[in-house]
């Protein structure tokens, strides 16, 4: 997929803090890029459903929002801690530190 | 809202105490309530006390804990790394996870006669170094589970140390547990952010009574030591000054309210459950610096009685005021130095509790509560 736009959004979790952030692929570095590219072919995250959440009695978890866009589509995924499969934490990580050092800007 | 029926009436008491054994959830608590309020406004302390008595479980058993790691990976519970009995390991991570989980089994059961979480010996599990950079703490419904924080980031930018560090926060998550098995409180919008404030208020009290500070001398923070040295702040809350606990350029600052007026709508932390929970929070640490003394002995009872018995899973800031109200007057009596705090705590926030005296049409009022409770006739908003 050819991947023009991420927005990511982490809310809840024990210190209840908002962190987001809103990439252009083609404002990032071409590593960066390229990383997260894969990372969303790999978890064909089009066909994911948009609601990955089974956090009910799991007090203090996050909750993760991934809204991706390509030229022929957009998608939205909302899931949790326990919810995400594995194969997305590292997407999460990488996004989740993108998110705090474009804020700073 | 939940209201307080009038007791000095036609009901029997047999009656009551059948529908305290036998119906459902809700009036159950109301019968129990009324049956309570009944005996007290008798004079009859005998049965006030047996009742006090019965509201406590008696711990059976003893402590056990288990610490498992989780090697920076997402399966729980993970392997052993301490369990109850060993020594000191050389993680400091799962020292501090096991010392904070029995320092937290301390202050329920030898303060509030709980045997753990469940009130029955549950275990206490908790596993540390979950996953890789994940800041965070949770309580999945049968254990506790750490993140070390920013531990993968270099070191100019962690925001968060281990969150063992913390014990408030080992209090906290455990506190989540016996929420679980007592008042079941929705995670979300304000009986969300009761069921969080109950655990700012236990997860301090497990610190205070740890170290055994007075009101005037605990902190009153959550999460002191959880912040590197590179956030501008003490804390992720406070629970005396709601709000201050951080103002950083890349956290932002404390969104927590102080008082109702200040109260933030959010679809966010499941319509803010962790940020609301500063107005219960600061009206727990308002009742408790007026008490003085030791914050867990009647501050901490209050609130305890009111999670254990009182609160149901759709309660809201108001139901808690009023509970906390009632519950001050069945421990210290209608009228009390401590109920006169309680009503203090929440009118500093906003809130004003609604009061236990019974309307004066007491015959009327009368058969209408027995309607209500068994869900004959709508209870009153």
């Amino acid at each position: 997929m050819q991947v023009e736009r991420i927005k990511f959004e982490r809310t809840g979790g024990f210190a209840g803090m908002r962190i987001a952030t809103d990439l252009k692929l083609d404002d990032l570095s071409d590593d960066q890029a390229q990383t997260i590219s894969e990372l969303l072919d790999d978890l064909d995250f089009g066909e994911l459903p948009e609601q990955m959440m089974n956090e009910e009695g799991m007090p203090d978890q996050f909750t993760y929002t991934i809204t991706v866009e390509t030229k022929k589509w957009e998608h939205t995924v909302v899931t949790g801690d326990v919810s995400a499969p594995e194969k997305m934490q590292e997407l999460l990580q990488l996004l989740n530190r993108l998110a705090r050092t474009h804020k700073k800007q | 809202m939940h209201k307080h029926f009038p007791v000095n009436c036609i009901v029997p008491p047999h009656m009551l105490k059948n529908i305290a054994t036998n119906g459902t959830n809700r009036q159950k608590m109301l019968a129990i309530d009324t049956l309570k309020l009944s005996a007290q406004m008798r004079g009859q302390r005998q049965a006030l006390a047996e009742f006090a008595t019965a509201t406590f479980r008696v711990a059976v058993g003893g402590r056990e804990r288990v610490v498992y790691d989780a090697k920076n990976g997402s399966s729980l519970p993970g392997t052993i790394a301490r369990k109850e009995g060993d020594g000191a390991t050389a993680d400091v991570t799962v020292n501090e996870a096991y010392d904070g989980s029995g320092y937290t089994y301390d202050l329920y059961n030898n303060v509030y006669q709980r045997n753990s979480i469940d009130g029955s010996g549950m275990r206490l599990d908790s596993t540390v170094h979950y996953r890789v950079g994940y800041d965070n703490a949770f309580w999945n419904g049968e254990q506790m589970v750490y993140g070390d924080g920013d531990e993968n980031l270099p070191v100019s930018e962690r925001l968060f140390n281990r969150f063992t560090i913390s014990l408030d926060v080992i209090g906290h998550e455990l506190t989540h547990g016996v929420t679980q098995f007592e008042a079941k409180l929705t995670y979300s919008q304000q009986p969300g952010a009761l069921n969080e404030s109950m655990s700012d208020v236990f997860g301090s009290l497990v610190k205070q009574y740890h170290l055994q500070q007075t009101s005037g001398e605990a902190d009153w923070l959550i999460g002191q030591g959880l912040l590197t040295e590179n956030v501008k702040g003490v804390a992720l809350r406070s629970m005396k000054a709601p709000g201050t606990a951080y103002d950083d350029p890349v956290l932002g600052k404390d969104p927590q309210p102080a008082h109702m007026k200040d109260y933030v709508n959010t679809i966010n932390d499941n319509g803010g459950v962790h940020i609301n929970s500063g107005i219960p929070n600061h009206a727990f640490y308002v009742v408790a610096t007026e008490l003085g003394g030791f914050a867990w002995e009647k501050a901490g009872q209050i609130w305890y009685v009111t999670l254990k018995d009182k609160l149901t899973a759709n309660s809201k800031f108001q139901d808690c005021a009023n509970m906390t109200y009632q519950a001050a007057a069945d421990l210290f009596g209608a009228g009390s130095i401590e109920q006169q705090a309680v009503k203090k705590g929440w009118t500093e926030v906003g809130i004003t509790v609604g009061g236990v005296e019974p309307p004066p049409d007491g015959g009327g009022g009368c058969l209408e509560a027995l309607l209500r409770l068994i869900g004959a006739a709508p209870a009153k908003g």
